[in-house]
C-alpha cells in the first residue's frame, strides 16, 4: 500500500527541482506580492501535541480564487521523547523539502520569507485542501524523522491571524538564531564528526562543532546532532569531547581518539582553530581554501566559484589540489564559509589579522563578521593581483601582518625550468686531473632514454 | 618528451689533456621527469597487463553470445559450422569465435580513430610545430589528458609528446590484432580481454586526436558557454553556392574555411556539414552549419543542394560518387584511406583541377593536401553553382504516386529495411493519391538506402520518402551547442561529492551514430527526461545532433533549454567521436581530481574507483560502426556499463550481470578487509534493449554503484521505482537488492517498500568502502 493512499496528486524526489510559472499557477501563498508568511516548527510536549490533527484557519484551497495571492503560514508542532527544542530548526527546513515532493506544489525560500505555488493542473486533479498537504507532511515527517511521535499542523489564511502568528514566529526566529550565534564550543560536551565524505578522502573526518561548520558548509552542529539521532549507523556520529588540551589551538582529547579511530590511525591529532600544526582535515567539497603565503606571512582565502588565479598566481582548483583527500597540509586548509562566520576562525593563527587576501564576493558575504578595523585591510582581487602588488597593499593600509614583517625572508620557491634540451658542454678542459692525458676516438655514447627528474628541495 | 632530442658530434676536439676525435653523443628520447606524481604499476600497459582486472568484471559480467552469423569464414579450411557445440577446422568454438569477431571490429575501431589521431598530430606538428603547447581549457583544465596520463602514465604538454602515445597505441593494436589470426587465442574470455584492451587503447587515441585539434585550431576550450550554432537542412541559404563536407577528420574543410576566410569570400559561400566532421568545423567556425547526423547524406544530396562534395573519412557512404553523379555535383576526396578510385591531383595546379572539375571533365579528384583542397573546394563551388542551379532527383509527388500505382508490394523493401518500415503499405496507400504514410515514415527513416536496391522496380523509395516530406526537411532549423570539449577541473571539483554520493543521481552519455530504431527523436526525449532528474547528461558525435533536432513547446532546443554545464540538470555536447574521450576523462578526473587517487600509470585502481562510485551510464542508442564498438570496449574497462539499442544486439554479445547469484556481488571493504555483499550494482556491463522506455528504466538501474551513501542510493531508487511504475506500470521485483540499510528507502515510499522487503525476506547490511583490488584493504597505522 502506497503512504499517500487518497492524496491525488504523486510524491516524489523527482518533483523537487520543479518550477511553476505564474501562467500556470492556481493559487500563489506567501511570496513577493504578500507581507506576512511564515513557516514555524515548535516542539511541545507529548500530552498538548494531538497527533495527525490538521487545522485550517482561515479559507482553504478550494475558497480561493483562481489566480489569487494569500498571506499564508504554516504552523507545525511536534512532540516525542528524544524531540528537543534545538532540533526545531533542523525539522523545520524539511518542510520546504517535502512540499516540494508534491506534484504541482512548489516551495521556495524558508522562514518569514517562504513562496508557495500550486499548480493548475494538481488542483485539477483534486488536490484542492490543506487537509491534503498536512497528511503527506505529517507522514514524510515521522517516516524520516522517527523521533518524532506526535505531530499537527495548522495552516494560516486569514490575514489578521497570519500577521498574529507571524509576528510570533520572527520573535521565536529571533531567539533561536541569537542561542545558535551566542553558542560556544565550551558550552557542549558533544561534537559531531562526519566521515560522508570518506570515499573520496579516506582520511576524513568532519569535526562540526557549535562554532566550526563541516567543510562543505551544510552540516550545523544542530544538523549533526538530528542525524546522528535518527541515523544511529550512518555516517554522523557524537563525539564525546573529552579533556580540554589546547584551547587555542583546538584540541580535544576526544577528538583525537575519535580521528585515529575513524580514519584507521592516519590523523591522530587534530587542532580545530588553525590552519598550522595538525590543522582539521581537508575533504574534496569544502566552500573555500585558507591557504598560507609566506612572502607575506598570511592567509589568502579563495572559494570554489572564483574563476580566476589567486593573488599567488595559483587558481581555486590547483590550491584545492594540494590539501585534499583528507590530509593535514601545514598551511593549507579547506573550510567552510560559515565557519569564515565564527569567532574561532583560525583563532590559533590571529583570526580576521592574519588574512590578507580574499575574492571580493566572499569578501562581501562574511564582511559583517570580521573586525571593523580589518576589513578595508583585506585586499581583493581588484586590489592586488600579485604578491608584490598585495605587498604593497598591505603595507599602505597597515595590515597587521606588516608588524611581523621586520625580517623578511627572501623565499621565492624556485620553479623548475622546463626542461629543455639539454646541451653537453664538450671538454675544453681536463677530463681528469693529474699529469696524463685522455685520448678519445671514435667514441659515440648512445642513450636510447635521458630521464629528468625533478630533486626534491633540501631543507 | 621529445624525439631525437639530442645528438652532438664532433670531429677533432684538442685540448690540453685531451684529443676527441668522432665523438658522437645522441639521446634517443629525453624524459620530463618533472611530473612527481609517482608512476604506477603499468605504464604503456601490455596486452596482458591489465587481464587480471579484466577477469574480474569478466566474472561477474559474463559474455552471452548471440552469434549474428554462426559460422567462421576467415581461412580456407571454412566455412566452418560452429552450432551445437561444434568446432572449427582450427579448433576454435563458438564462444570464442564470436569473441574474436568482437576483437576484430574492436582493432578496426581503434585503427580508425588512431590512424585519424595519427594524421592530426602530424599535420598539426609540421603547421604548429612539435613544441606547440597543449592548451585544452587554460587554467581551468590542468589534468589536460587524463585517459593518456591513466594508461601511459606520461604528462604530454606539447604536440610532440603525443608522437610518443601515438607509437606505443600503434604497437598495441598490432599485437591485439595479430591475436585474431586462425589458430591462436583459444579462449573467449582472452578474446574479451583483448577487447577491452582495443577499447582502452581507442579511448587514448580519441583523446590524443581531439586535444591536438582543441590546442592547434582553438576549438572551444572546455567552455560551458561554447556557442550556439545552427543545425538542420532549412539553416542553409540555398541561394548560396553550397559546399558539403562530410566525415571524421576536420582538417581538410578547415582548409576550405581558411582559404575562405583569406580570400573574403566566407560570407558568399555556405559551408555545411554531415557526421563529425560538421560538428568539428563548428567548432573552428560558429559561422560553419552541421545539416545532421550521417543518415542525412543521401537526402541532403539528392536535394540538389550541395554544389560541391568534400569527403575526409570514415561514417562515408561507399556510394557517394555515384549519387553526387546524378546532381552534377563535383567530389573531392581528401584522405588516403578513402580515395575513391579517383586520380591524384594533388601535385596539379589549383586551376587547372577547378577548370576540370567545373567543366565536368572528371567526377571528381583526390587531393591530399588540406589547403590544396580548400581552395579547390573553394573555388569550383563559387564557379560551378551558377551551372548546376541546384540540381535535385527528387521527383514530384505526382510521379511517386504513378509509380506507386506499379508497386508489387513483394515487401523486398521493408525486408530490407533496418528498422522494418512499412514501406510497402505506404506504396499502396500513395496508390489511392494519398502520399501522408510515405511521408510519415520521414522521421524513423535512417537514409541508408536499401529499400532501393531491394526494389524489383528500381524505384528511388528514399526519394519518394523525401519528396513527400519535403516541408519536414525545409523546416529543419536548430541550434546546437559547438562541442565544447573537455570537462573543466573545477566542475569536476563540484560535482565529485555529489556524484560519488549518489545525490546527482547519474552521468547520463549519449553517444554513437544513427541507427535508430524511431528516429532520432528518442534520443532528445531520453536528454529531457534525464535532465528534468537532475542527470548530468553528455553527448557525443550524432547523438549530440539527434538531440537537437527536437523542440518544445517554446520553440526551444535541448541546447538554448539546459544549460551547458557538467552539472546537473545540464545538457553538455563534447563534440565529435573523438570528443568522448572527454567523458571518460571525466569519471577518471572524478577519481584523481576529487579524490586525489594516484592517475599515473595506476588504470586498475582508478578504474575499480570509477566502478564503484561513479555512477555513469554511456547510451548508443544508434550504434552502428566498429568505432562505436571500441569506444564502449574501453568504457567496460573503466567500469562504466553501456546500453544499446536495438541494432546493438548485432555485437554479436552482451555482458551481463547475473543478480540471482548473490556469491558474484561481494565487494571488500578497504577500512576493514571483510567481504560484503553489495547486490548487483551495476546489474550489467553491456545490454542491449528493444524500447525507449526499456532503456530509460535500465540506465536509472546501472546508476546505482556500491559506494552510494544511503541518501544518494534513496534518490537512484525513487527514479527507479518511478520510472519502472511509470513506463512499466509496476514496481521492479527487485528492489530489495538495492536497499542495503534502512536508511537507503526512499522516504516517499516507505511503507510500500518496506512491505515488499518483509515478504522477500530481505535483512539488513551495510555499506562498505568498496574495492573489488584486495591490495586496496588499508592496513591500520598504530
Amino acid at each position: 500500500m502506497s503512504m499517500f493512499e487518497g492524496i491525488p496528486v504523486d510524491v516524489g524526489v523527482i518533483y523537487e527541482g520543479e518550477r511553476i510559472r505564474r501562467q500556470d499557477m492556481h493559487v500563489e501563498l506567501g511570496g513577493p506580492d504578500q507581507k506576512t508568511k511564515f513557516e514555524l516548527v515548535r516542539v511541545k510536549g507529548l500530552d498538548v501535541v494531538e497527533d495527525g490533527k490538521i487545522t485550517v484557519v482561515g479559507p482553504d484551497i478550494k475558497d480561493m480564487k483562481e489566480g489569487s495571492s494569500h498571506p499564508f503560514g504554516i504552523y507545525v508542532e511536534v512532540a516525542g521523547k528524544g524531540v528537543e527544542e534545538e532540533l526545531e530548526g533542523v525539522i523545520e527546513r524539511r518542510i520546504h523539502e517535502y512540499c516540494n515532493f508534491i506534484e504541482g506544489f512548489m516551495h521556495l525560500n524558508q522562514r518569514y520569507d517562504i513562496w508557495l505555488r500550486l499548480h493548475k493542473k494538481s488542483f485539477g486533479k483534486g488536490l484542492n485542501s490543506f487537509n491534503l498537504i498536512a497528511k503527506v507532511l505529517q507522514r514524510l515527517f515521522k517516516s524520516e524523522l522517527s523521533f518524532i511521535e506526535k505531530i499537527q499542523i495548522t495552516f494560516f489564511t486569514d490575514p489578521k491571524r497570519v500577521k498574529e502568528m507571524y509576528d510570533e514566529a520572527l520573535k521565536v526566529y529571533e531567539a533561536r538564531d541569537a542561542k545558535a550565534r551566542g553558542m560556544k564550543d565550551e558550552e557542549v560536551e558533544t561534537f559531531y564528526g562526519c566521515t560522508l565524505c570518506q570515499s573520496f578522502a579516506p582520511t576524513h573526518v568532519c569535526v562540526i562543532t557549535p562554532q566550526r561548520y563541516s567543510n562543505c558548509g551544510s552540516i550545523s552542529w544542530f544538523d549533526g546532532r538530528a542525524s546522528a539521532r535518527v541515523d544511529p549507523k550512518g555516517p554522523v556520529f557524537e563525539v564525546q569531547k573529552g579533556e580540554l588540551i589546547d584551547s587555542e589551538k583546538g584540541e580535544f582529547s576526544g577528538v583525537n581518539e575519535a580521528a585515529k579511530k575513524k580514519t584507521l590511525g592516519a590523523v591522530n591529532r587534530v587542532w580545530l582553530y588553525t590552519g598550522f600544526g595538525y590543522p582539521h582535515t581537508s575533504c574534496g567539497c569544502f566552500e573555500a581554501v585558507a591557504f598560507y603565503i609566506p612572502e607575506v606571512e598570511g592567509f589568502g582565502i579563495v572559494h570554489r566559484g572564483f574563476k580566476e588565479v589567486t593573488v599567488n598566481g595559483l587558481p581555486f582548483s590547483t590550491l584545492a589540489d594540494s590539501t585534499a583527500g583528507g590530509r593535514q597540509v601545514d598551511g593549507f586548509h579547506g573550510i567552510s564559509i560559515e565557519y569564515m562566520r565564527s569567532p574561532k576562525f583560525l583563532q590559533a593563527d590571529g583570526g580576521w589579522n592574519r588574512v590578507v587576501w580574499m575574492p571580493a564576493t566572499v569578501k562581501e558575504r562574511v564582511k559583517d563578521f570580521m573586525p571593523k578595523e580589518i576589513a578595508d585591510k583585506i585586499a581583493t582581487e581588484n586590489e592586488a593581483k600579485t604578491v608584490d602588488e598585495l605587498k604593497a597593499f598591505l603595507k599602505a593600509q597597515e595590515h597587521p601582518v606588516v608588524q611581523t614583517w621586520k625580517e623578511i625572508p627572501v623565499e621565492v620557491a624556485p620553479e623548475m625550468e622546463e626542461a629543455a634540451v639539454p646541451t653537453i658542454p664538450l671538454p675544453t678542459t681536463a677530463i681528469a686531473a693529474g699529469g696524463f692525458k685522455i685520448i678519445l676516438k671514435n667514441a659515440k655514447i648512445h642513450a636510447e632514454r635521458l630521464i629528468i627528474r625533478r630533486e626534491k628541495e633540501k631543507r | 618528451m621529445a624525439k631525437k632530442a639530442l645528438v652532438v658530434k664532433a670531429k677533432e676536439l684538442k685540448t690540453d689533456v685531451a684529443v676527441v676525435k668522432d665523438f658522437e653523443v645522441s639521446i634517443g628520447r629525453i624524459i620530463d621527469e618533472t611530473w612527481t606524481e609517482p608512476v604506477g604499476p603499468t605504464p604503456f600497459p601490455s596486452i596482458t597487463d591489465l587481464r587480471e582486472w579484466d577477469f574480474k568484471l569478466l566474472h561477474r559480467y559474463k559474455p552471452m553470445y548471440m552469434p549474428f552469423c554462426d559460422l567462421c569464414c576467415l581461412c580456407t579450411f571454412g566455412k566452418c559450422d560452429l552450432t551445437q557445440e561444434k568446432r572449427g577446422a582450427c579448433g576454435l568454438n563458438m564462444a570464442a569465435q564470436q569473441s574474436r569477431i568482437v576483437l576484430l571490429a574492436c582493432c578496426i575501431g581503434a585503427a580508425t580513430h588512431l590512424g585519424h589521431a595519427r594524421h592530426m598530430v602530424e599535420h598539426v606538428i609540421e603547421k604548429f610545430g612539435r613544441r606547440y603547447p597543449l592548451d585544452v581549457g587554460g587554467v581551468n583544465v590542468q589534468l589536460e589528458a587524463p585517459i593518456t596520463r591513466l594508461v601511459c602514465g606520461i604528462r604530454p604538454r606539447t604536440l610532440g609528446d603525443l608522437e610518443d602515445v601515438l607509437d606505443y597505441l600503434e604497437d598495441q593494436v598490432t599485437h591485439l590484432l595479430s591475436a585474431t589470426h586462425t589458430g591462436q587465442e583459444g579462449s573467449n574470455l582472452d578474446f574479451e580481454s583483448k577487447v577491452f584492451h582495443a577499447g582502452m587503447v581507442d579511448h587514448v587515441a580519441l583523446e590524443v586526436a581531439d586535444i591536438a585539434q582543441i590546442a592547434a585550431y582553438s576549438f572551444p576550450k572546455a567552455d560551458p558557454q561554447a556557442p550556439l550554432v545552427e543545425l538542420g537542412y532549412g539553416t542553409i541559404d540555398t541561394h548560396k553556392p553550397v559546399i558539403m563536407v562530410v566525415g571524421h577528420n576536420v582538417i581538410s574543410s578547415i582548409g576550405i574555411i581558411d582559404y575562405l576566410k583569406e580570400n573574403d569570400l566566407y560570407a558568399d559561400v555556405e559551408v555545411t556539414g554531415l557526421c563529425c566532421t560538421a560538428h568539428d568545423t563548428t567548432r573552428y567556425s560558429s559561422r560553419a552549419k552541421i545539416v545532421g547526423p550521417i543518415s542525412w547524406q543521401l537526402r541532403f544530396i539528392r536535394s540538389g543542394i550541395p554544389d560541391v562534395i568534400v569527403l575526409d573519412e570514415q561514417c562515408i557512404r561507399a556510394d557517394t560518387m555515384l549519387e553526387a553523379k546524378k546532381i552534377k555535383a563535383p567530389v573531392i576526396v581528401t584522405s588516403d584511406k578513402n580515395c575513391q578510385g579517383l586520380q591524384n591531383r594533388t601535385n596539379d595546379p589549383a586551376d587547372e583541377i577547378v577548370a576540370d572539375l567545373v567543366n565536368g571533365k572528371v567526377p571528381g579528384v583526390l587531393i591530399l593536401n588540406s589547403e590544396k583542397a580548400g581552395e579547390v573546394a573553394s573555388r569550383t563551388a563559387l564557379e560551378i553553382a551558377p551551372k548546376r542551379k541546384k540540381l535535385k532527383i527528387v521527383p514530384s509527388v505526382k510521379g511517386i504516386i504513378e509509380a506507386a500505382k506499379k508497386c508489387k508490394l513483394c515487401n523486398d523493401c521493408t525486408r530490407a529495411c533496418p528498422e522494418g518500415l512499412p514501406i510497402p503499405e505506404a506504396m499502396r496507400e500513395a496508390a489511392t493519391g494519398n502520399v501522408q504514410m510515405l511521408a510519415d515514415l520521414y522521421e524513423t527513416c535512417v537514409g541508408c538506402g536499401r529499400c532501393e536496391s531491394a526494389c524489383p522496380n528500381d524505384f528511388s523509395i528514399h526519394s519518394f520518402i523525401i519528396a513527400t516530406a519535403g516541408n519536414i526537411l525545409k523546416e529543419e532549423k536548430f541550434k546546437i551547442q559547438a562541442g565544447r570539449g573537455a570537462i573543466q577541473d573545477v566542475e569536476i571539483r563540484n560535482v565529485g561529492s555529489p556524484i560519488v554520493l549518489g545525490e546527482i543521481p547519474g552521468v547520463v552519455a549519449f553517444v554513437g551514430c544513427a541507427n535508430y530504431p524511431h528516429g532520432g527523436k528518442e534520443v532528445a526525449e531520453m536528454c529531457k527526461e534525464f535532465a528534468d532528474r537532475r542527470y548530468i547528461i553528455v553527448l557525443s558525435g550524432c547523438s549530440a545532433m539527434s538531440a537537437a533536432m527536437y523542440k518544445d513547446e517554446e520553440g526551444k532546443t535541448l541546447y538554448e533549454k539546459y544549460p551547458g554545464d557538467f552539472d546537473a540538470g545540464g545538457i553538455v555536447n563534447v563534440g565529435s567521436c573523438v570528443a568522448n574521450s572527454h567523458i571518460a576523462g571525466a569519471a577518471i578526473k572524478i577519481a584523481n581530481i576529487f579524490a586525489k587517487r594516484n592517475l599515473r600509470a595506476n588504470y586498475e585502481e582508478i578504474a575499480d574507483y570509477i566502478y564503484n562510485r561513479v555512477g555513469a551510464v554511456g547510451v548508443a542508442w544508434g550504434a552502428m560502426s566498429q568505432k562505436a564498438a571500441a569506444i564502449a570496449s574501453g568504457c567496460w574497462r573503466l567500469g562504466v556499463p553501456v546500453i544499446v539499442g536495438p541494432h546493438g544486439s548485432k555485437y554479436r554479445r552482451m555482458l551481463l550481470g547475473r543478480k540471482d547469484n548473490e556469491k558474484d556481488w561481494y565487494v571488500y571493504d578497504a577500512r576493514t578487509g571483510d567481504r560484503v555483499y553489495v547486490g548487483p550494482v551495476p546489474e550489467h556491463l553491456f545490454y542491449t534493449v528493444e524500447t525507449k522506455e526499456e532503456a530509460i528504466v535500465m540506465v536509472a538501474k546501472l546508476c546505482m554503484r556500491a559506494n552510494d551513501t544511503s541518501k544518494g542510493r534513496a534518490i537512484k531508487l525513487t527514479h527507479y521505482i518511478d520510472l519502472h511504475k511509470r513506463l512499466y506500470n509496476t514496481m521492479p521485483d527487485d528492489i530489495h537488492l538495492f536497499v542495503r540499510t534502512g536508511a537507503d528507502i526512499p522516504i516517499t515510499m516507505k511503507e510500500e517498500i518496506l512491505d515488499i522487503l518483509e515478504k522477500k525476506g530481505w535483512k539488513e547490511g551495510w555499506i562498505p568502502d568498496p574495492t573489488l583490488l584486495p591490495r586496496l584493504i588499508r592496513k591500520r597505522k598504530e
